[in-house]
């Protein structure tokens, strides 16, 4: 194993790793044994230093991932298709599959602020919903009758960031109304809501 | 401690002191003089009146401006949180009873057989900056294992009020900071702001502090959490919440049962310490999707969701 793998690993487990290592090392971990193995050992090492037991350390989710990624059927053809391998922690290649936003617009996805406050516009789609764009999640136009159902075709990598996010701001708030009766600073949680609902 | 204005704090922290906690044995190295100040500033935030202006900042984001105030009428108090800043939102907590303390802040507090926070973060003490105007004492708190951030708090000298937090990250790197601009104590009540939108804080039922009420009814379940970390609030398992904390971390779990198939996968995203880490994965033959939110490392969230399972 590289040095420079083995800096991507710890900088994995210390949460600092940046984009590009995070697909280096899941991309290895399919097929290195001995990477899965170090992982392990880090944190084994690292729980030990930090005086606690590494009995609760030998979680090895690669393994199952592995499992799931067999099971999966791939289509590899699309591998060829987009013409660079993707690494993705469950690293699919399968069929379009459709995720549900919970009703939530799926907008500005690529929109990049900038520093003068002009939001740039997202671009919606007008592709009905269920033809995608491979390369990542697109916006599609919001009302279909009564339903708003936007579609994601996750290159699962971009799709799962994506929900991540969205996620966030979804949930924020219900996190905070816990946080701020069981953290030190009050009501302060609140203030990491982007948008206080009432 | 003679530097104390001698309050009635320093009196219940005096009374305190006399209190035993768990043994040496149970919790090593413990600083028993953190440990007081943290004691006697999850009491003050509760007991003492104060309003001020704090000052929230996190990466690369524009500075956030709110005005607090904490006033306590006979056995209640009230909370109200003013976006000076962005939205112009208010969050109010009306009627909050003194003696209702929910599980983060017991874990703050002096008792009888727990180590507290003190189990899982080394604390040490020292002499804090000028925090709005306050002398302060500084209290560092180190996480002892990889699972949470550590924070620098710097509290009231006089009355244990936390005046200035910082959370910081691996490579000592600050990830957010709270801080008061002003304070005043007393229960005087700035007057009215423009408010765009406000909200009541919820209250939910704090969970039993002993156990987790873990009704064997089918649900799903956490299985991992990292060591020191207790439920909030009394959930039922099938709720799609739970949320825990360790008296300075809370993380949140959002379980969503999708409607058709999802790819199985992972995502994440980062705001100053907090993280939102989701996947896609079946439970029970069911596909879901896990959410763990919360001011917790990637990797302490993924490892929960990745503990999840399904109980009949």
């Amino acid at each position: 194993m590289s040095d420079k793998m083995r800096e991507s690993l710890s900088a994995l487990m210390d949460d600092e790793a940046n984009e590009l290592e995070l697909q280096r090392v899941l991309k290895q971990m399919e097929n290195d044994g001995e990477l899965r193995q170090t992982w392990v050992r880090y944190n084994a090492t690292r729980s030990v230093m930090a005086g606690q037991g590494a009995g609760n350390l030998n979680i090895d989710i690669s393994a199952r991932v592995r499992t799931a990624i067999a099971e999966s059927e791939a289509a590899p053809s699309l591998r060829q298709r987009i013409g660079r391998p993707f690494a993705s922690f469950a690293v699919a290649a399968s069929v379009a599959a459709t995720v549900v936003l919970g009703g939530q617009q799926l907008a500005q996805i690529s929109s990049a602020d900038d520093p003068y406050g002009n939001k740039a516009v997202a671009t919606v789609g007008s592709s009905p919903v269920g033809l995608v764009n491979t390369m990542g999640a697109t916006a599609v136009q919001a009302s279909y009758g009564t339903q708003a159902v936007p579609s994601l075709q996750p290159a699962a990598k971009t799709a799962y960031k994506e929900l991540a996010r969205q996620r966030m701001e979804m949930y924020m708030q219900e996190h905070a109304e816990h946080a701020a009766l069981n953290t030190p600073q009050g009501l302060m949680p609140f203030v990491r809501v982007e948008e206080i609902r009432e | 401690m003679s530097a104390l204005r001698f309050s009635h704090f320093a009196a219940l922290m005096l009374a305190l002191a006399a209190v035993p906690w768990a043994s040496a044995q149970e919790c090593p190295e413990v600083n028993p003089e953190a440990v007081k100040w943290l004691d006697k500033m999850s009491r003050s935030l509760q007991h003492v009146s104060y309003h001020g202006v704090v000052t929230f900042q996190r990466g690369g984001e524009d500075m956030q401006v709110v005005q607090v105030s904490h006033s306590v009428d006979g056995g209640t108090s009230t909370d109200r949180l003013t976006q000076l800043t962005g939205q112009g939102a208010e969050v109010v907590r009306k009627d909050h009873p003194l003696d209702c303390i929910h599980p983060g802040h017991n874990l703050l507090r002096l008792g009888q057989n727990q180590c507290g926070v003190a189990a899982n973060y080394r604390l040490s003490v020292s002499e804090g900056d000028l925090v709005a105007g306050r002398h302060s004492v500084r209290i560092a708190v180190a996480p002892r294992d990889m699972y949470r951030y550590g924070y620098v708090m710097e509290l009231d000298r006089d009355t244990g009020l936390l005046l200035k937090t910082a959370t910081i990250g691996r490579g000592n790197k600050v990830l957010e900071k709270f801080q008061f601009a002003n304070l005043s104590y007393g229960d005087d009540s700035p007057e009215g702001l423009d408010t765009a939108i406000s909200h009541s804080a919820h209250h939910p039922v704090p969970a039993a502090s002993s156990t987790n009420a873990a009704a064997k009814s089918p649900g799903w379940r956490v299985r991992w959490l990292p060591p020191g970390f207790a439920a909030t609030d009394a959930v039922s398992s099938a709720s799609p919440r739970k949320t825990y904390t360790d008296g300075l971390a809370v993380f949140s779990v959002f379980l969503e049962k999708l409607d058709r198939e999802i790819r199985p996968g992972e995502g994440v995203a980062r705001k100053g310490s907090s993280t939102s880490y989701t996947r896609g994965v079946k439970l029970a033959g069911e596909p879901v999707l896990l959410t763990v939110v919360g001011e917790v490392p990637v990797n302490t969230a993924r490892m929960v969701a990745d503990s999840v399972v399904w109980e009949r």
